[in-house]
């Protein structure tokens, strides 16, 4: 059966590609699954595959990329599910495509991004992965994922039930994350390690002393304790919510760092010091030796879209996926530690983006928009962020930014105005991240 | 000109402020501001002062997740007599999904438990339960003299009004306060309750500015006019807007 249903999915895969009918990334497993709803289970019965879920709001297809890269570096056969396929449908596709007729995968780890939402309904399929690596929790979609303290609470529950194989890391910074781990044992000389199931968890966060902000930021969601609900107190912010936090009455406190350095960042902005950090102690939990991390990070290329760099018609363009106000803010922080000048933002309400754009209004524009002198902007709601915009100057002027609605006359009129010398810097949502690839690049990724 | 001031008060900006509320605030600022108006704005977090409420001119208060309402409940208990001594008097206000279903008499839960509100505004909100879905998607109402008001609802419960309160407007798309009756929000004498959740003024220039007329004649005890502002950009934005929900403006 499952024999057929692997035959029959890749058959299905290329001619979908071929006819060009989208990527043929979910169909199969959409397929495979109805028709065995086992399929998952079994295949992964019959394979030696180490599993690696990642979950969490931002920075997961960058993090996955980066394990990839060094697990790749020390001769490991690695594949990704591919991305906007982080659902249950997506996973089986993945794993489908990858298998032999006798219904093996011949890989050594498989890494899956996970969606909010299905970490829960995948961890039935494969309840016991090698390692859960959880990397925040901020506000995004609220629309469509629920709010921050539903999803933490669910999560909660589904890893209660882990078996001891499966090793979790955890963000330490971030509160809620946190307490995912701290909330299931008793603190003991290991404390570590959890005492009814045994499983164990690591903890990265950042050790960097320098970068460090008084205040949080408007957008920070988890600043009241996930035990007890009094107002944690932070002696450092890093970005957001995240941070060294403690509370002031029932005594959680962010947990001691397994890691808290990597050896080199292959990106910038603090929010993928993260991603690095986290990778290296997952990495280390496998026994990588030092040297073949350094190389990963070293050959690391940004996934689409994550600070890519796309040369076009002798300009030089850097793509900043900006998809929630957290992811936003930093975008901008990011580029404006970097002296940048020109600015497009693409503000799309599609499914993938979000219906809503009202977040726009918890994004710290006041902070940064002064120092830019060429900005643009345009997508599907463009004149929602316009308005952003225009409600950050102390006068009105009207020459202050451009709105085309038009993407690829945007992308023109901007790119005009930027000097060879300077980067045009791009800042999309999802959505609106794919199509300014496709009209760089010519190609069409999803 | 004379000088005008006005100071507004945001209560809960920590907690009940998470769907781009602040723009509502933003908006306020930046209006009175472009003319000239000085303001303050007094962030009123859980524990306030009631003198800090008492000198506020003008008051907003938006959305939460359920976690922080269950926060911002236990304290703004404690405040409701300074709260409805105001709101009886009339000090101008904006409230908005969250605040505004802790307005009223009670909200019942999906799962039948009933948390009872501050009751300052006749009417109540219930959550139909489990297999209801949420009010969810772009909404435009009409609004008496005031022409069209746009935004974005999301909300699981649904409201109904008393006898002594008026809808704010009458829903064109979208569900409005409990998706049956048409009725989009509530007034009570200068306090404005709605789901046109988070940033409803910025699209809305034209009911901001009336809420500031409202809180200045208020302040001043005279009638107020307030200037014109270059306003093409807020008026292309309903317009983009109005063309994809296939309204005329």
């Amino acid at each position: 059966m499952n024999s057929i249903l692997i035959l029959a999915g890749k058959l299905l895969s290329i001619i979908s590609r071929f006819l060009n009918v989208g990527s043929g990334s979910t169909w199969p497993g959409h397929i495979a699954l109805n028709l065995n709803k086992n399929f998952i289970k079994d295949l992964l019965k019959k394979s030696k595959i180490k599993i690696i879920l990642i979950a969490g709001t931002n920075g997961k297809t960058t993090t996955g990329k980066l394990i990839k890269e060094i697990l790749e570096k020390n001769g490991k056969k690695v594949f990704i599910n591919q991305t906007g396929a982080n659902l249950l449908n997506g996973i089986a596709s993945s794993m489908l495509l990858r298998s032999s007729i006798l219904c093996k995968i011949n890989y050594d780890f498989a890494i899956f991004e996970i969606d909010e939402n299905t970490l829960p309904l995948i961890l039935k399929e494969i309840s016991n992965p090698d390692f859960i690596l959880i990397l925040n929790l901020f506000r995004d979609q609220l629309d469509r994922y629920g709010e921050v303290n539903t999803i933490a609470t669910k999560w909660k529950e589904v890893l209660s039930k882990l078996s001891p194989k499966t090793k979790l890391i955890l963000n330490a910074d971030d509160p809620q994350v946190a307490y995912l781990g701290l909330s299931r044992g008793v603190v003991s000389d290991t404390h570590r390690v959890w005492n009814r199931s045994y499983t164990s968890v690591f903890y990265f966060g950042l050790e960097n002393k320098k970068r460090t902000n008084k205040n949080l930021q408007h957008a920070s969601d988890s600043t009241y304790c996930p035990n007890c609900g009094s107002k944690l107190s932070y002696s450092m912010i890093f970005y957001s919510h995240l941070g060294v936090w403690g509370c002031p009455n029932c005594k959680n406190a962010r947990p001691k760092l397994d890691e808290g350095d990597a050896p080199i960042y292959p990106l910038l902005g603090i929010y993928n010091r993260y991603n690095t950090i986290a990778a290296v102690l997952l990495s280390r939990q496998l026994n990588i030796e030092e040297k073949n991390i350094i190389a990963g990070l070293k050959s690391f290329k940004p996934a689409f879209g994550r600070q890519e760099r796309i040369n076009t018609s002798g300009k030089k363009v850097q793509i900043f996926l900006s998809k929630n106000p957290t992811s936003f803010n930093e975008s901008l922080r990011t580029v404006s530690n970097l002296g940048a000048k020109n600015l497009l933002i693409v503000l799309n309400d599609r499914i993938p983006d979000g219906r809503d754009v009202s977040w726009i209004w918890d994004v710290d524009f006041e902070v940064y928009i002064k120092s830019f002198k060429n900005i643009t902007v345009s997508g599907d709601r463009a004149y929602d962020m316009g308005l952003r915009i225009k409600y950050t100057q102390t006068i009105i002027h009207d020459s202050l930014f451009i709105i085309q609605e038009d993407l690829k006359k945007a992308i023109e009129l901007t790119l005009e105005k930027t000097p060879k010398s300077e980067i045009l810097y791009i800042l999309p949502t999802y959505s609106a991240m794919l199509e300014v690839r496709k009209i760089l690049t010519g190609k069409k990724i999803l | 000109m004379k000088k005008y001031s006005l100071t507004i008060g945001w209560l809960y900006p920590e907690l009940m402020s998470t769907y781009g509320d602040r723009g509502n605030i933003i908006v306020f600022k930046k209006r009175c501001e472009w003319r000239g108006i000085k303001t303050e704005t007094i962030r009123l977090d859980a524990g306030f002062s009631v003198d800090d409420l008492k000198n506020c001119d003008l008051l907003f208060m938006g959305g939460a997740q359920d976690r922080q309402q269950q926060i911002v409940a236990k304290d703004l208990v404690k405040k409701r007599k300074a709260l409805k001594q105001m709101i009886d008097n009339g000090t101008p206000g904006l409230y908005i999904c969250g605040a505004y279903q802790f307005l009223g008499k009670y909200y019942r839960e999906a799962d039948g438990t009933v948390i009872n509100g501050l009751g300052i505004l006749d009417l109540y909100t219930e959550n139909p339960g489990k297999g209801s879905s949420r009010l969810i998607g772009n909404v435009a109402a009409q609004v008496l003299n005031n022409g069209l008001i746009m935004g974005f609802e999301n909300h699981g419960g649904r409201t109904y009004l008393g006898k002594n309160v008026k809808p704010l407007g009458k829903v064109i798309k979208g569900f409005g306060n409990n998706g049956k009756d048409q009725t989009e929000g509530a007034i009570y004498k200068n306090s404005f309750g709605s789901y046109f959740h988070g940033p409803m003024l910025p699209k809305n220039p034209e009911f901001a500015d009336f809420l500031i007329k409202l809180a200045l004649e208020k302040k001043y005890s005279s009638p107020i006019n307030l200037s014109p502002l270059p306003d093409s950009l807020e008026i292309k934005a309903r317009e983009s807007i109005a063309n994809r929900l296939g309204i005329d403006l």
